[in-house]
């Protein structure tokens, strides 16, 4: 007597029980092919450009190689081509002022506008670094860097340590840095606050050695933060050689420049408060950065983004990024004729106070068809300093010292897993 | 897999415990990566974009499209894993949004597992149509988990991913684990039933967490795929036990989609269960 | 005054640290395990900005350094 076919409810369970056994008694040789490793190739292209300045290309590509027990290996290597002119930090004239750059060139700056000088480098750098996990909680990375431009040479090494403790709520990191740079400027180096007389050209030595603790933690299932602290000890050759400070009559007119000078030492500390917040579908990005150096600058950095994912690859992320900071104990607009050298002296904007507003969007996306993963970022910073500061005497009470600088960025991504 | 994942081990050994979890989640990440369906360039992503073309599978996910091959004739076309196309027209986020009878009707026209051409280890699957493997694939892990587990111990442990799990046996002096099963309307919060379970595997089915709210109804995710609507008339919960997480899980599913009769169904197969 | 402000942040950043003792479960960490739930989940553009913004401007880091200098400041 046949019964009813497969609908019968009690032939269900033996049945299931025959095709569950099938299924579950696979090779542990089957699984093993499989496993977790893997190998990943990160593309970038900067494209940077500032307002009748500098202008940057950098293309950068990374391998990283996954390995099942969670080791990974990465090697980058990046070239930055740069071109432009920037400020000399002399101030601007009521007539015509030429300038030789270090490599030979006459430059003729208009009356009224500040000097500025055209570069051209070539950076190669190459890092390498090697993840390794302890266990499920400690993560221990060393890593390694050499860069070489036509005036500097860097090499330095990295480590750091990070171990989850409290139940996996909160996540303590330690590390490290040390770097050993050689400065060699084009022409020889010239001797610090003097008329650019070349003191020898050998290479200048320039240590830099940090260290840094991080805490993290959860604060809800939607939160997490964290603080990390930084301090950073410069040491040797640290003034720009190619930077120049006017020194000007009582009435501010600039009648002759006399090269960058800058301390042997340098100590930094660095604050950083982040935030990650999950809201219904998106997520927010604070950030926090107060530094303070020897130099006596003092700085305070806020940045925020905001991602909305549109599906599972596709992503936009507006950002907003607030600088600002004081200037550097040296900083100064000018000397002035006849006053007593002081024993160090920079005009160099980047060390006078100033404010950077970046407004940018980045945009993630994939291809159907592709695998790998795209990013986009487009940045339009703005950077504004004192137009008229309190040192401008004279004539330079006229002249806008600093112009504010538009500059943008846009950045290019593509990463690749295989 | 979005559920949380634990591990417990009955070992006064803090190393071996710590061990034996990093090898379940080694093997739970492998599985998630491999079988999900949001993972793009994984093989079931591939299959999904084949568009037509058939596909050969490698020996792992041939064991698994036979399992929900079987599982399809067991259940008289009701577990049907190429059901998954249904969620482009249901999105369970709790609202009252429920789709018109034509959106169902064109979208079931690419749903059908009698429309899959599937001669091991080859896999047609037609074009506009998809698999999930999303219905085993937690109660395949836990399973999968617990076997790697045990080649490396003879202590007892509970495997458990998101209320699926698997107990290898009993504790030390004999002692049985207790296992907690949610109130539906309360999840996460204390346990309506507990259960002392010696060994096998544990699996529930319901509405808990993704529903749709229509007329005063509450529609659990399950979706019926020969109309393309979720189940009516299922319990809030339907806790399944068995000798494997998998089997357990999927009479548990099968039992759900039976409506108001899954306690009459699970009844009749002779396993223990709880319906909430 | 500079002094001033960086107890006061040293305090905040402890005060953030130890505030708030409940241990969130392993099952309400799903929202945590999303990749982009990460102080860094873009660290090729982070490291982008962070050279651009280093011969910017006088400030350094906040992040773990792992690069490497250059002429640029």
């Amino acid at each position: 007597m046949a019964g009813p076919p497969e609908k019968r409810p009690t032939v269900v369970r033996d049945a299931l029980h025959t095709a569950a056994l099938a299924l579950l008694l696979v090779p542990a040789t089957v699984q093993a092919a499989d496993s977790e490793a893997g190998d990943k190739i990160d593309l970038t292209w900067l494209q940077y450009g500032e307002q009748s300045r500098t202008r940057i290309a950098e293309p950068v590509v990374r391998f990283t190689h996954l390995m099942p027990d969670g080791q990974s290996f990465s090697a980058q290597l990046g070239i930055d081509i740069i071109t432009g002119a920037s400020p000399t930090g002399a101030l601007p004239s009521g007539q015509v002022q030429t300038h030789t750059t270090p490599s030979g060139r006459v430059v003729t700056s208009p009356p009224g506008q500040i000097p500025t000088a055209p570069f051209q480098d070539h950076r190669l750098s190459l890092d390498a670094d090697w993840k390794r996990p302890l266990g499920r909680l400690v993560i221990t990375t060393l890593g390694g860097h050499v860069s070489r431009e036509k005036d500097y040479q860097s090499l330095g090494a990295n480590g750091e340590v990070s171990v989850d403790v409290w139940h996996r709520m909160m996540t303590l990191t330690a590390g490290g840095s040390i770097n050993h740079d050689s400065v060699f400027p084009v022409g020889g180096t010239p001797a610090g606050l003097s008329d650019g007389t070349i003191l020898h050209s050998s290479a200048n030595a320039k240590r830099v050695g940090n260290i840094f603790f991080g805490a993290s933690r959860i604060l809800s299932r939607k939160w997490m933060a964290g603080v990390t602290g930084s301090r950073t000890f410069e040491s040797g050759y640290l003034t720009e050689p190619y930077k120049l400070v006017s020194v000007m009559n009582d009435n501010g007119q600039p009648i002759s420049e006399l090269t960058d000078k800058r301390p042997s030492i340098r100590n930094r500390t660095s604050l950083l408060f982040s935030s990650v917040y999950h809201l219904t579908d998106d997520v927010l990005y604070n950030s926090y950065r107060y530094y303070t150096d020897s130099w006596k600058v003092r700085s305070h950095t806020l940045e925020i983004r905001y991602r909305h994912q549109l599906d599972t690859d596709t992503y936009i992320e507006p950002l907003l990024r607030f600088y600002t900071q004081s200037a550097a104990s040296f900083y100064t607009v000018g000397l002035h004729d006849g006053a007593p050298l002081p024993d160090f002296a920079s005009s160099d904007y980047r060390l006078g106070r100033l404010q950077t507003i970046t407004l940018g969007a980045t945009y993630g996306f994939a291809f159907d068809d592709n695998p790998g993963n795209w990013v986009v970022r487009a940045e339009y910073i703005r950077q504004a300093g004192d137009s008229s500061p309190p040192g401008a005497v004279g004539i330079q009470r006229g002249f806008d010292l600093a112009p504010p600088v538009n500059i943008y960025a846009i950045v290019v991504g593509y990463t690749f897993k295989y | 897999m979005a559920s949380p994942c634990s591990v417990l081990v009955d070992t006064d050994e803090r190393d071996e415990a710590e061990a034996l979890l990093a090898i379940a989640e080694m093997e739970v990440r492998r599985i998630e990566e491999k079988f999900s369906r949001y993972r793009r360039g994984n093989v079931v992503d591939g299959i999904n974009r084949s568009d037509g073309v058939p596909v050969e599978v490698d020996p792992e996910t041939a064991l698994l499209i036979e399992y929900a091959a079987a599982c399809y004739r067991m259940s008289g076309g009701m577990f049907d894993i190429t059901s998954g196309a249904l969620r482009r027209v249901w999105k369970f986020d709790g609202s009252s949004r429920v789709p018109g009878p034509t959106a169902v009707r064109e979208c079931l026209r690419h749903v059908g597992w009698q429309r899959v051409e599937w001669t091991n280890p080859v896999l047609t699957l037609p074009r506009g149509m998809e698999i999930d493997l999303g219905g085993i694939g937690k109660e395949y892990a836990v399973d999968r988990a617990a076997a790697r587990i045990s080649e490396r111990t003879r202590s007892s442990f509970v495997v458990n991913f998101g209320g699926d799990l698997y107990v290898s046996g009993t504790r030390r002096g004999g002692r049985t684990w207790g296992v907690g099963i949610d109130d539906p309307d309360r999840a996460g919060e204390s346990a309506l039933i507990r259960l002392d379970v010696t060994s096998g595997g544990i699996a529930t089915s319901g509405d808990a967490r993704r529903f749709v709210t229509w007329r005063g109804k509450r529609l659990g995710h399950i979706l019926n795929p020969r109309t393309g609507w979720p189940i009516e008339g299922a319990p809030r919960s339907v806790t399944v036990a068995g000798p494997t997480c998998i089997e357990a899980g999927t009479l548990s599913t099968l039992a759900y989609l039976q409506g108001s009769g899954a306690r009459s169904y699970l009844e009749q197969q002779a396993v223990q269960f709880w319906i909430v | 005054m500079k002094r001033t402000v960086a107890r006061l942040l040293t305090v905040l950043g402890l005060l953030l640290l130890i505030a708030g003792c409940t241990t969130v479960k392993p099952w309400d960490r799903d929202l945590l395990a999303q990749k982009r739930m990460s102080f860094n989940p873009t660290p090729m553009l982070q490291a982008i900005d962070e050279h651009i913004y280093f011969s910017k401007e006088a400030s350094m880091g906040g992040i773990g350094v792992g690069g490497g200098g250059c002429g640029c400041n």
